[in-house]
């Protein structure tokens, strides 16, 4: 049985449907997983599984440190969403709740290679001349 | 292996339907303020194909605390206000462009097309302008830099800011003076700048701010600058009798001026009137074929919530009939 309510799952194989290009997603947890890891690795396992336009890598976070240290990624569990480059879009913990609305929000805008920004907030964000690092940090209540 | 507390939420997925650039619909709504959508529920019930583009829902009602003139509510909440009012709107399957702002209207022979900032471009048969309108900026330096960090336009959202604090209020009406008593409720020390002699507010309000030993008034000054580099600091004020220019130190500054319509799309499209309203007739026409107007951006006197409301719904009809005498629906 899957984690996703059978109707959720059809509403994102149809949404899935506008992704025009290919998402790839890395997932890292470690070989005694965790309990969120677990969580998080089954649920992204299952969402990579409705769209042919997403893949799915699962890595290791200890037998993997180089690669954990190319992405920036410091903890467990962690999702990093890349298309043609990598934007820079990790999540870490479990995105459940209402933040798995935000997991799939950034699948379709990776997928789409369109933020959903205006020119006049892109033309703003261009003025940016120096490496910005955003966190956004969320409570499960 | 299961997990009991684990839930997976796609409602926040679920939006509004965005209009579509190939469509030509019958109507195209601009604005999202009581107008605007009242607008949108006659023509929803008219069975019109139409859709909605506005940069968010409420208007200036938003910027009120309690409304007190909505028949069958002794007083509400003005944000309730409009929540029931978006809601209703939203009961019908409407498309909605929410966020980009509108740059252009044009009409091609027997098509209109709205142009938004993020690039798109969206046709219809008839429009129905009721975009409102928005507060007056003083064009004195200092202001651009400092919105937001000192200086407000809105008493309603900003007042609790400044609780205790020194504030300068550019104006001299009964929005300059009803920003006064709001300023005064949170134990602010105020003063009144008014460019011109005396003061153009109802007399129950002037006597309410009057006898109040925290506000100064002081009339025929004029706002020459705003000073401060993080935050307002201080603002120039120059006496208009003796031209003498004084510092004066403030916390804050609220600009209560007038407003301004927001008639930017159309203004090369519809005629004006000399304060830049779109004129209407008793059926909410204007001097474009098939574009009507609604609400406070029009010429139409009186800009209450309950005139913008019923505007809309004239101006719905309006396209409607328009529509049917053209035999385009």
């Amino acid at each position: 049985m899957g984690m996703l309510k059978e109707k959720d799952r059809e509403k994102l194989i149809t949404l899935f449907k506008g992704i025009k290009e290919d998402v790839k997603i890395a997932m890292f947890t470690q070989e005694m997983e965790c309990l969120h890891c677990e969580m998080t690795r089954m649920m992204i396992e299952e969402v990579s599984g409705l769209s042919d336009k997403l893949s799915l890598e699962v890595h290791d976070f200890v037998a993997e440190a180089d690669l954990a240290k190319k992405y920036g990624v410091d903890k467990i569990p962690a999702i990093v969403l890349s298309g043609d480059r990598d934007y820079g879009i990790r999540f870490y913990g479990v995105p459940a709740g209402y933040e798995f609305n935000v997991l799939i929000e950034d699948i379709m805008d990776v997928g789409k290679r369109d933020s959903g920004l205006g020119k006049a907030v892109m033309a703003e964000l261009a003025k940016v001349d120096q490496p910005v690092h955003m966190q956004v940090l969320i409570s499960p209540t | 292996m299961d997990f009991p507390d684990f839930s997976l939420d796609i409602s926040l997925l679920e939006k509004a339907k965005e209009p579509e650039p190939e469509v030509t619909y019958d109507l195209l709504i601009l604005g999202g303020g009581p107008a605007a959508m009242s607008a949108a529920v006659y023509a929803a019930r008219k069975m019109m194909n139409f859709a909605i583009i506005t940069k968010d829902f409420g208007g200036q009602v938003r910027e009120t605390s309690e409304v007190e003139n909505w028949l069958g509510f002794q007083s509400i909440n003005a944000k309730d206000l409009v929540d029931m009012f978006e809601e209703h709107v939203k009961g019908f399957d409407i498309a909605v462009s929410l966020g980009p702002a509108i740059a252009e209207v044009r009409k091609d022979e027997e098509t209109f097309k709205v142009h938004t900032d993020d690039g798109k471009t969206y046709s219809s048969h008839t429009v129905i302008v009721a975009t409102g309108k928005r507060h007056r900026p003083l064009n004195v330096p200092g202001e651009k830099d400092l919105v937001g960090r000192g200086i407000a336009y809105c008493a309603t959202c900003d007042a609790p800011f400044f609780k205790g604090k020194k504030v300068v209020i550019a104006g001299g009406g009964n929005s300059a003076f009803t920003t006064a008593i709001d300023l005064l409720k949170v134990d602010a020390k105020v003063t009144l700048i008014n460019f011109i002699k005396g003061w153009q507010a109802d007399e129950a309000l002037q006597e309410r701010v009057k006898q109040s030993d925290k506000a100064i008034l002081l009339d025929y000054h004029q706002l020459v600058r705003i000073e401060g580099k993080d935050t307002v600091t201080a603002v120039v004020l120059k006496n208009r009798e003796n031209e003498k220019e004084e510092n004066l130190d403030t916390n804050g500054l609220f600009v209560e001026i007038g407003l301004l319509p927001n008639n930017e799309s159309v203004k090369n499209l519809v005629k004006l009137n000399e304060q830049g309203e779109v004129i209407v007739d008793c059926s909410c026409r204007t001097s474009v074929e098939g574009l009507f107007g609604a609400g406070d951006v029009t010429t139409v006197p009186h800009k209450q919530i309950v005139i913008a409301a019923s505007e809309g719904a004239k101006a719905a009809l309006s396209a409607y009939d328009y529509l049917i005498n053209k035999s385009l629906i």
